[in-house]
């Protein structure tokens, strides 16, 4: 092969792989790019969903959102569920993580199968798990505390305004915990063991070893399923809350797009809806930007 | 190689081109004489539509009548209505989670059915039409033909009051009254299943307290309403009554437990509930407590000789503006008040509000039909007037979902009025 032939070869290659890019773009511009910028476009306009009359109504929407309480109790509940799945799901992931890397557990195989089944589920179906669990008279966990003669902690776990976005936390803690152990488990496992062995020779406790070799070595692996995990995490939040409470009792475990579903098709208010959709687009990006801003670290590699 | 590259382009533009085709033009094999019919698959089952529709066919041959009909309907026929087609008739009551039938409303988008309703008016029950139900502007015309009519009141257990000597309680005294006897003996007088079944129990309790012209005051949201004298003593029966609620009730108050409020009536858990007769069918494989009974009885009056007034609900059946053949669709519409379709609808338990059906009723649905012929008792059909939505606004929730809230004490009376109060004030404004 001699050197001029490369350059019409690139170029041939180049119209080969556009071409190939092709369909995945379109497809991509039809089912995100587009409607994510219809969305935009209709939070600014009044419309019922059905109607042919579109009303302009410039930012009124989101002037609204202001006044509404209910909107507001919703994205406190989004923001405290964010703030506590997400620490408990990432700290108790990691922590599994390294006790079934490290700690040569018996058994470890069926443990990570009994974490991670959780995450096969259908959301439905741990709605419905958990409102057997959570039953304030028959349910697994006001028995389990009436077997121990705990009748005092007993609760109305469901019913209990001031309890239930946390009944639906733990909810949301149990159902992608083993996905993300599972994942450090992976990226641990990977960390070359004769760090270990010489931190060990040097006397370093499994506690130092997990924070000085650990955690910095898969750091930027936590680091995407972290933004990752905002995003699945105010999802998740909207299928069970559905399924579970309905947002109830009273609008007290409503959270943004459960508040956005009610908004735009059971109140007849699509603009209205659409304006919290981008309050939520805006928001898990601010979110994801952050996250990123503040977890970033010079990478470390073995 | 650069053939070979205009090969696979030209492939890929095929590709995009197959893609492209499958969005439109399915639908070119459509002929101009085909009914689409759209269902809700209530409580009735599927079947009386089925033959509703042969019945039709029969009688006019040469035209298809297709049947869409699901436990979701909404879900189905919506997407294609926002994409502009429609079906043709749509047989759906307002009330619903998925609210279509108030979305269409609200927006106009309904065909006027007064010449069908002048057509039938000679079959149909007196005052069951003219209403907020039937004509949601209050403008004379009507646009939704009521189909199936239900009494929606107390349900309790018949047994557990013979067994006891317990007499229904007629007022609210004797209501109340009872409900201290029954917490002796550690029966709560109250529940709901969720509570958004508080819709037939407030519209009763409006009338009963400020009669019907109180009541459309209310659903039409009058200036300051909810700050009058009559609306704070339904709100203080109200409260009273939730203080008597059983402990269980909020915390099954949602989609996913409400049976088990349902169920605590069964179990002589608690006494009264409200409820729609198609509790008796989907209840129907609970167990349930010996020598249990289903009774239906209309709220108590507030004065001793009050009238009572037993909420009832009324399916509808309706066609939307965007109908392709309304003229057929009309048609089809009368012929749904024809003798041969309310037999075959009586069949299923589906009552039409068509003259001297009642007296053919048997069982349980005779019972709870007989108490319309009590001279003390109304039928209230109706619910809150359409206006043009307002975003963040739903009287519903405020005035139903509270009622957890008041019995778990997050919020008073007070916080209930108010926010009642502002809610209708905006709609009021909207509606204007």
């Amino acid at each position: 092969m001699t050197r001029p032939a490369a350059a019409p070869k690139r170029a041939a290659a180049g119209g080969f792989v556009a071409a190939c890019l092709l369909p995945a773009l379109f497809l991509f511009a039809l089912f995100m790019i587009w409607p994510t910028i219809n969305v935009f476009r209709m939070s600014l306009y009044q419309w019922s969903g059905f109607s042919p009359v579109m009303r302009f109504v410039g930012l009124d929407n989101f002037t609204k959102l202001l006044d509404d309480d209910q909107f507001i109790r919703a994205f406190q509940n989004t923001v405290a569920l964010l703030v506590v799945v997400t620490v408990v799901t990432m700290g108790m992931g990691l922590l599994l993580a390294a006790i079934m890397t490290r700690a040569k557990l018996r058994g470890r195989n069926l443990y990570r199968f009994v974490l991670y089944i959780p995450n096969v589920l259908s959301v439905v179906v741990i709605a419905a798990i958990f409102s057997a669990i959570y039953d304030q008279q028959n349910g697994l966990l006001n028995g389990a505390l009436r077997l121990f003669s705990a009748e005092g902690l007993q609760r109305v776990w469901l019913g209990d305004q001031k309890i239930v976005l946390w009944s639906v936390a733990t909810a949301m803690v149990w159902q992608s915990l083993g996905y993300y152990m599972v994942l450090y488990m992976s990226s641990m496992s990977s960390i070359p063991e004769e760090l270990y062995e010489a931190s060990a020779l040097d006397g370093a406790s499994a506690g130092r070893q997990f924070f000085t070799i650990t955690l910095p070595l898969i750091w930027q692996n936590l680091r995407t399923s972290l933004t990752f995990f905002i995003m699945s995490a105010v999802n998740l939040s909207f299928v069970l809350v559905r399924a579970m409470t309905g947002g109830g009792p009273d609008g007290s475990s409503e959270v943004l797009l459960s508040y956005m579903y009610k908004q735009a098709y059971t109140n007849s208010s699509y603009g209205y809806g659409m304006a919290i959709g981008v309050v939520i687009f805006a928001f898990s990006f601010l979110v994801s930007l952050l996250v990123s801003r503040a977890t970033k670290r010079e990478p470390l590699q073995f | 190689m650069l053939r070979r590259t205009l090969v696979l382009a030209s492939a890929a533009v095929t590709a995009l081109g197959l893609l492209a085709g499958c969005g439109g033009g399915s639908d070119a094999g459509e002929n101009e004489s085909t009914l689409k019919v759209a269902a809700l698959e209530g409580g009735y089952g599927r079947d009386m539509y089925t033959q509703v529709i042969d019945a039709y066919k029969a009688k006019h041959p040469g035209l298809d009548v297709q049947l869409q009909i699901s436990k979701s309907i909404e879900d189905e026929i919506s997407p294609n209505m926002k994409a502009g087609k429609f079906p043709d008739v749509v047989v759906l009551g307002q009330g619903r989670k998925a609210a279509l039938t108030e979305t269409l409303i609200k927006d106009k988008a309904l065909e006027d059915l007064s010449g069908v309703r002048d057509q039938v008016q000679a079959n149909l029950t007196d005052g069951i039409t003219g209403n907020l139900n039937t004509d949601p502007y209050g403008d004379g015309k009507t646009y939704l033909m009521p189909m199936y009519y239900a009494p929606t009141g107390l349900f309790y257990n018949q047994g557990l009051f013979t067994k006891n000597g317990w007499k229904t309680p007629a007022t609210w005294d004797e209501m109340f009254a009872l409900g201290d006897t029954a917490k002796a003996k550690g029966i709560p007088l109250f529940t709901y299943p969720t509570a958004g079944y508080l819709d037939s129990y407030f519209f009763a309790l409006l009338a009963d307290i400020g009669g019907e012209q109180f009541y459309n005051d209310v659903m039409t949201y009058k200036q300051g309403v909810w700050q009058t004298p009559q609306a704070r003593q339904a709100l203080d029966l109200t409260t009273k009554l939730l203080s008597y609620a059983a402990p269980t009730t909020v915390g099954y108050a949602n989609e996913q437990d409400f049976t088990k409020n349902q169920q605590s009536i069964l179990d002589d858990k608690a006494l009264f509930m409200p409820n729609g007769t198609w509790i008796v069918g989907e209840m129907k494989d609970a167990p349930r407590a010996k020598g249990f009974q289903w009774a239906l009885t209309p709220l108590p009056a507030v004065t001793a000789s009050g009238k009572r007034y037993l909420t009832t609900s009324v399916e509808s059946v309706w066609i939307p503006s965007g109908a392709a053949d309304k003229d057929a669709a009309k048609d089809f519409v009368a012929f749904l008040y024809s003798d041969e379709a309310a037999k075959i609808f009586a069949k299923s338990s589906a009552i039409q509000p068509i003259k001297g059906i009642a007296a053919s009723l048997t069982g349980e649905n005779a019972k709870f039909y007989k108490l319309y012929e009590d001279p003390d008792v109304a039928a209230l059909v109706g619910g809150f007037a359409s206006t043009a939505p307002v975003e963040g606004v739903d009287i519903k929730a405020t005035l139903f979902d509270t009622a957890n809230s008041i019995i778990s004490k997050d919020k008073t009376e007070d916080q209930w009025q108010s926010a009642l109060n502002d809610a209708s004030e905006k709609l009021r404004q909207a509606g204007k």
